[in-house]
């Protein structure tokens, strides 16, 4: 048990001391003082049709627990579902394959590590609601302490616990596979928010719902509809965008919870645990020569056969051909391409085909609005390697040593980026350009340039994948939900479009700016 | 050609220091960098590289500053680090372009250039390989050939002959002697065998500082008549070891035949004077610096 609490904690600490994880709790303070929006604000978090709460202990707690359990459920998920493959990376996994420590036993681990981490964000999204309630309460109410913690314990953190069971099991199941784990894992999300929206009748929806949402949302529906003899059916939550509309306030103090849901509460824990027991049967151990396909190539012989007959010394400098001086960037381009093309599975560029046929044929504004966001974030991984590549495969010391790397290889990075994009919206801007819409071509292609540019910029600063990864899975969520102001791609209408495109082109130049500086820093830094 | 480092200081921080006041010139040929780990030697090696900038002190390559313009040298650059990493999908042919077009090596003849490194390392057959299915002395050896891809005039080596077999590094260092004439050639190795081999320059470094460079007979002077052989009891190794600087033992039964370097002018009785090597004069200066 001791051992078990070094090992959580070790994992921990490796995977909290990044650049990116506190960039991530710096975004986290500012969604967390989002989450209880003003009376005022173009959104809602908790939206109820035409109704409020008060800004009592209950409505402000209740709703930064909720959101937290939403969000966190959703981009926590893709936060930590690399523990294994950082072992991988760093080969730290052989030497824990060749320790007494059970499949089991580590799979647990890297379980409870991934829940302090989700539980980490969560804190300060708690600390941040008790802020907010002196942020946005009119002091009319009193502070009640219970009321900020209660919905964190009963329902936000087992939800969380489930969330990070599950990310072991895509890792187990789906290894280096993390788009696949993505898609999955998002329809199961969207499947269950969609279970707790529309409850069916008979069917204890609080019982079956993971995140425990459902007996908030229901008990926020049921006062409304019996102290304002309503029948409103559904409460919603996460960044909803309406047109500002008058609400009448309703003071609503908290859920009564009962046996029932605390009971369902440990057992959709012991769910995710029985889950994490079950894969650790499949866990590959670090044992690759079980788990890598049967058509990978043999490593290579040390040997060549006859290489004891070669000269001791073949390479003599004046038989060389004379080298020629070449400062152009296409061969780069050409090998980033390279390497962007060859990244993955082969299969999943079948999948992306798919989708690219399918803009040509669907209705324009369903392939702009969900197709194009979609086919653009099946290349999360590819996007997010761009600039982070050379250091993962420890190549960054020919890369900054090399002549003039930041106005060759950075841009020609870029351009691959940008031109990998671009050919996958070919044909949603064929289209527009048929139907002499230059302006949706500008901003789409203005959007495939910030959406490159963002990798670059976070993948610099940040140093790792991750941050990019889980930015650009809420931007095309916002996208695909037309969210205004998440729209990089041009999908809702602009009243003002110069000024829509300044934002996006200033967004451009800035993270531009922002990744020159810091990669010039880290080339003579090492 | 001539590389002068003067004063050089690389802090890192205000406990850890890399490289402290460092001045050395170093001119064709090949210059060994000896040292135990944390010496600096990596440290120089990369601030010559220009991946490290230093906190003070002057860098320059024929006259030229390369702390405030690193692309000077970067034109005539061969460096393999320690522990430099591949991209495992690309073959050694697409490898070889990419670092090509990152030193601005070009033209109709480069796929001819890279052939004949490809078989100067050895690696003609694997060649159409990825790199990720490689061996460590395969992708040691890719390293190798990148560094020489654009005709390098200023070579540096960090712990080059790691994961390579006794065959390739003794075409290794054949290899670095035929360089040499032409060239700046830094080399930094664990294995005393390798620098004393290589070397026409020694550096023996310890905590950032220089503490001796000269040519290896000058240098391995410092110990002659001091190294000796001397057969003793098991149990008497521990005092042995407070009394003299053993830099050697071989067990024989209840015996060890100790090789030892006196502190002081006296040597244990019975023992038999013994021709000093660089290995000796390395230990003896680190150890009593």
């Amino acid at each position: 048990m001791k051992h078990s609490f070094t090992l959580i904690k070790a994992d921990y600490l490796q995977r909290t001391r990044s650049y990116s994880f506190l960039i991530t709790l710096a975004i986290t303070v500012y969604a967390a003082y989002s989450f209880v929006p003003p009376t005022n604000a173009a959104y809602t978090t908790l939206n109820v049709t035409g109704y409020r709460g008060a800004f009592n202990s209950a409505w402000v707690g209740y709703v930064s627990a909720t959101m937290t359990a939403v969000m966190l459920s959703l981009y926590g998920f893709l936060l930590v579902n690399n523990g294994i493959k950082k072992d991988i990376e760093t080969e730290v996994g052989l030497i824990i394959a060749t320790t007494p420590i059970t499949n089991f036993g580590y799979l647990i681990i890297k379980l409870f590590s991934n829940f302090l981490v989700l539980l980490t964000i969560a804190g300060i999204t708690f600390a941040v609601s008790m802020a907010m309630f002196w942020v946005r309460g009119s002091g009319v109410y009193p502070f009640i302490f219970a009321d900020f913690i209660t919905p964190y314990v009963m329902f936000a953190m087992p939800a969380l616990f489930v969330v990070s069971g599950l990310a072991v099991v895509a890792e187990v199941f789906l290894g280096k596979r993390s788009i696949l784990q993505f898609i999955i894992y998002f329809f199961i999300c969207g499947a269950v928010m969609a279970g707790i929206n529309s409850p069916k009748p008979g069917i204890p929806t609080a019982v079956f719902d993971p995140f425990g949402l459902s007996l908030v949302t229901g008990s926020i529906k049921s006062q409304i509809n019996t102290e304002f003899h309503e029948n409103i059916k559904e409460v919603s939550f996460g960044f909803i965008f309406a047109k500002h509309k008058s609400f009448r306030t309703f003071e609503w103090n908290g859920v009564n919870w009962n046996a029932i849901f605390i009971i369902s509460r440990l057992i959709w824990m012991a769910f995710s645990l029985s889950l994490v027991y079950l894969s650790s049967f499949f866990f590959h151990r670090f044992d690759f020569n079980q788990t890598v396909s049967k058509k990978k190539k043999a490593l290579a012989p040390d040997y060549q056969a006859g290489s004891t007959d070669t000269n001791p010394s073949s390479i003599t400098t004046g038989t060389l051909p004379p080298v020629v001086t070449d400062y152009g960037i296409f061969p780069f381009i050409k090998t980033e391409l390279l390497l962007l093309i060859r990244k993955g599975a082969k299969w999943f560029w079948l999948v992306t085909g798919g989708v690219w046929i399918a803009m040509l044929f669907t209705p324009l504004d369903i392939a702009h609005t969900y197709l194009l966001p979609v086919i653009w974030f099946l290349q999360v991984t590819r996007l997010s390697e761009l600039v982070t590549k050379e250091r993962t495969n420890r190549l960054h010391y020919f890369t900054y040593s090399s002549y003039k790397p930041l106005l060759r290889m950075l841009p020609a990075q870029i351009l691959a980026g940008v031109l990998l994009v671009v050919v996958l919206a070919l044909p949603v801007m064929g289209r527009y350009l048929i139907g002499l819409n230059f302006y949706a071509v500008f901003n789409i292609l203005w959007g495939a340039i910030f959406i490159v540019i963002l990798a670059v910029c976070l993948g610099i600063v940040s140093g790792g994948k991750k941050l990019f990864e889980i930015v650009f899975f809420m931007l095309t969520y916002g996208v695909t939900q037309k969210i205004p102001f998440i729209d990089y791609l041009g999908v809702t209408p602009h009243p003002d479009h110069t000024a829509y495109i300044a934002v996006i082109g200033l967004l451009i130049l800035s993270l531009g700016a922002l990744s020159f500086f810091v990669r010039n820093y880290q080339a003579r830094h090492l | 050609m001539s590389l002068v480092i003067t004063n050089l200081t690389k802090q890192y921080n205000k406990n850890k220091t890399g490289l402290s006041d460092y001045s050395i010139t170093i001119n064709k040929g090949v210059l060994g960098l000896l040292g135990p780990n944390g010496a600096g030697k990596s440290t120089l090696m990369k601030i010559i590289a220009t991946i490290s900038k230093p906190t003070q002190g002057t860098l320059f390559l024929d006259g030229e500053d390369i702390v405030n313009n690193p692309d000077r040298i970067r034109k005539v650059l061969g460096y393999l680090p320690q522990d430099f990493g591949v991209y495992p999908n690309l073959n050694a042919y697409e490898f070889l372009e990419y670092i090509a077009a990152m030193k601005g090596v070009g033209g109709k003849d480069l796929r001819k250039r890279i052939d004949m490194l490809l078989e100067g390392v050895n690696l003609t057959a694997d060649a159409k390989r990825p790199i990720g299915t490689y061996s460590g002395g395969m992708k040691q050896r890719i390293g190798i050939a990148q560094a020489l891809l654009n005709d390098p005039k200023v070579l540096i080596f960090d712990e080059p002959t790691v994961g390579l077999d006794p065959e390739e590094r003794m075409r290794f260092r054949q290899l670095i002697s035929d360089l040499a004439d032409d060239c700046i050639i830094i080399l930094s190795s664990h294995i005393v065998s390798d620098i004393e081999t290589i070397s026409d320059e020694v550096a023996i470094m310890k905590s950032g500082r220089l503490l001796e460079k000269a040519i290896q007979p000058d240098i391995i002077k410092q110990v002659e008549g001091r190294v000796f052989e001397t057969l003793i009891d098991n149990s008497e190794l521990t005092t042995f070891k407070i009394k003299y600087l053993v830099v050697n033992t071989i067990r024989q039964k209840d015996k060890v035949n100790v090789r030892y370097i006196t502190r002081g002018s006296g040597s244990e009785p019975g023992s038999v004077i013994v021709p000093a090597t660089l290995e000796d004069a390395y230990l003896f200066l680190t150890q009593n610096s």
